[in-house]
């Protein structure tokens, strides 16, 4: 019998949440509550802002996962191909790479205040040297061949641009978003639990202190959601269409 | 008329010239490549640069092309040049009318179409072009240089690593193509048959450093009227 594209991933999914259920079960304790009672505390919080908080971490996340994107991407084509460039600054990126994000979001905040802009800088600075690694790898494997076609045919800049460089780039665009996506919302709750007033993160703090385990599951289980639509919605027909041209 | 020691010297003759090559040197590194090659051509000429692979004529395409400026010597070309390369080198992300497009801004999308139909392509125009063969990739390539209305075409082995049927079509297509455009052409290959049908003068590189051996016009008639008897003949008399 032939199954639906959606049988194995609901099945999976029902699997996952009956295992939860029966590790609950046996634990019978309030720091595992079982998917029931995390439906019913999200069903409370609801009452008490539960989606302005998710929104006001979803816009925190699109404002770092942009500028991140479009500063990390620039840095990345440059060091791809300019050699020297990357001989001076790549220790650079290796650097920030490996700099902790408690660390950048504990300076953002003490340089420049427990404000909006420091929380959104301190995320967007975690995540701009992994952009910058991802698309400064595509930006080294170039074709020479194509960009001698642009050069015989006089190509303008933006035409060479959107026609010949940002295609082979898309992949890696493609691979940093998906990444990036993933790592800069959970930065963002450190952010937000360390000097925001809403949001996610802000509530996972709330509900620790109150040791209200089932409150900060149906939190987090909404973010997931969230995260989820945008890969189902945005990121998988964005890279189906510029997939479409290989056979 | 035009003998080419005195062509280029002066200014009225300099009108008919389409092409003037002056190369002293061309090395990568200690590795020296070309050496002592110079030649003119006039409008219109079709030139064979032949010679076995490897021998450095993807080179001397490149420093006439303007991609390689690193050589110690003199090129002038006179207007707008079009490259013909090994490899279609088509953009794959984008459709065949549009990599034609992309390639001459100032074409048409009615021109493009047309183009392409030129060289039989005319119901693969939206197709990309990982989708078709490479002999169609190949005259899309020819379809693109053609639209550009270049005053010197360059192709670099234009013909290679094509099946016999495909490559004979293709022959046909640049022979009646270049009739078309009246563009000088400077065909590189490594097939002596492929250069007596193609040119009008075959010009041999060889050694190492590749310097100019020989420069012959092989005197025979229109390239549409040529047939195999007379390639066969001609190459008898010069490779035999």
């Amino acid at each position: 019998m032939n199954k639906p594209a959606y049988f194995w991933p609901i099945l999976s999914f029902a699997a996952l949440i009956a295992i939860w259920q029966v590790a609950a079960l046996i634990a019978a304790s309030l720091t595992l509550p079982g998917p029931s009672e995390t439906f019913h505390a999200m069903r409370e919080e609801i009452e008490f802002g539960y989606f302005s908080h998710l929104l006001a971490t979803l816009a925190r996340v699109a404002a770092a996962f942009l500028i991140a994107m479009a500063i990390g991407s620039a840095i990345g084509v440059w060091l791809g191909m300019n050699a020297a460039a990357d001989r001076f600054f790549g220790g650079w990126v290796i650097l920030f790479l490996n700099l902790p994000a408690l660390v950048t979001i504990i300076l953002c905040y003490v340089w420049f205040g427990l404000t909006e802009a420091a929380a959104v800088t301190a995320v967007a600075v975690n995540k701009i040297p992994n952009v910058a690694a991802t698309v400064r790898e595509g930006a080294k494997a170039l074709s020479t061949d194509l960009a001698e076609m642009a050069q015989v045919y006089r190509l303008s800049w933006p035409a060479k641009m959107r026609h010949v460089v940002l295609p082979q780039l898309a992949p890696f665009f493609a691979a940093a978003a998906r990444n990036g996506l993933a790592l800069v919302w959970k930065i963002v709750l450190v952010v937000e639990l360390l000097g925001r007033p809403n949001g996610v993160g802000f509530k996972i703090h709330e509900h620790f202190q109150l040791f209200n385990v089932a409150a900060i599951l149906a939190y987090a289980i909404g973010f997931i959601i969230v995260v989820q639509i945008i890969e189902w919605t945005i990121l998988q027909p964005w890279e189906r269409a510029a997939n479409r041209w290989r056979r | 008329m035009d003998d080419p020691a005195t062509v280029g010297k002066g200014c009225e003759q300099v009108a008919q010239m389409s092409l003037s090559i002056d190369i002293r040197r061309k090395d990568f590194g200690p590795a020296i490549v070309l050496e002592k090659i110079a030649f003119t051509a006039k409008l219109g000429e079709r030139i064979a640069l032949l010679g076995p692979s490897g021998v450095g004529k993807s080179t001397l395409l490149s420093l006439i092309a303007g991609l390689d400026t690193d050589y110690d010597g003199t090129i002038t070309s006179a207007g707008r040049t079009a490259m013909i390369f090994q490899a279609p080198r088509l953009l794959p992300w984008r459709s065949l009318i549009q990599n034609l497009l992309i390639a001459v801004p100032d074409a048409t999308e009615q021109e493009a179409r047309a183009a392409l139909d030129e060289v039989g392509l005319r119901d693969a125009a939206d197709q990309h072009p990982e989708k078709v063969s490479l002999g169609m990739q190949r005259r899309a390539a020819l379809a693109r240089a053609l639209l550009a209305k270049p005053n010197l075409l360059l192709m670099d082995e234009p013909l290679v690593s094509l099946d016999v049927e495909a490559a004979k079509a293709m022959r046909a297509l640049l022979l009646k193509t270049l009739n078309l455009t009246g563009a000088t052409a400077l065909i590189a290959t490594h097939d002596r048959r492929e250069a007596l049908f193609l040119a009008d003068r075959v010009l041999e590189i060889g050694g190492a450093p590749a310097t100019l051996i020989r420069d012959r016009a092989t005197g025979l008639p229109d390239g549409e009227q040529r047939n195999a008897d007379m390639i066969e003949t001609l190459h008898k008399e010069w490779f035999e």
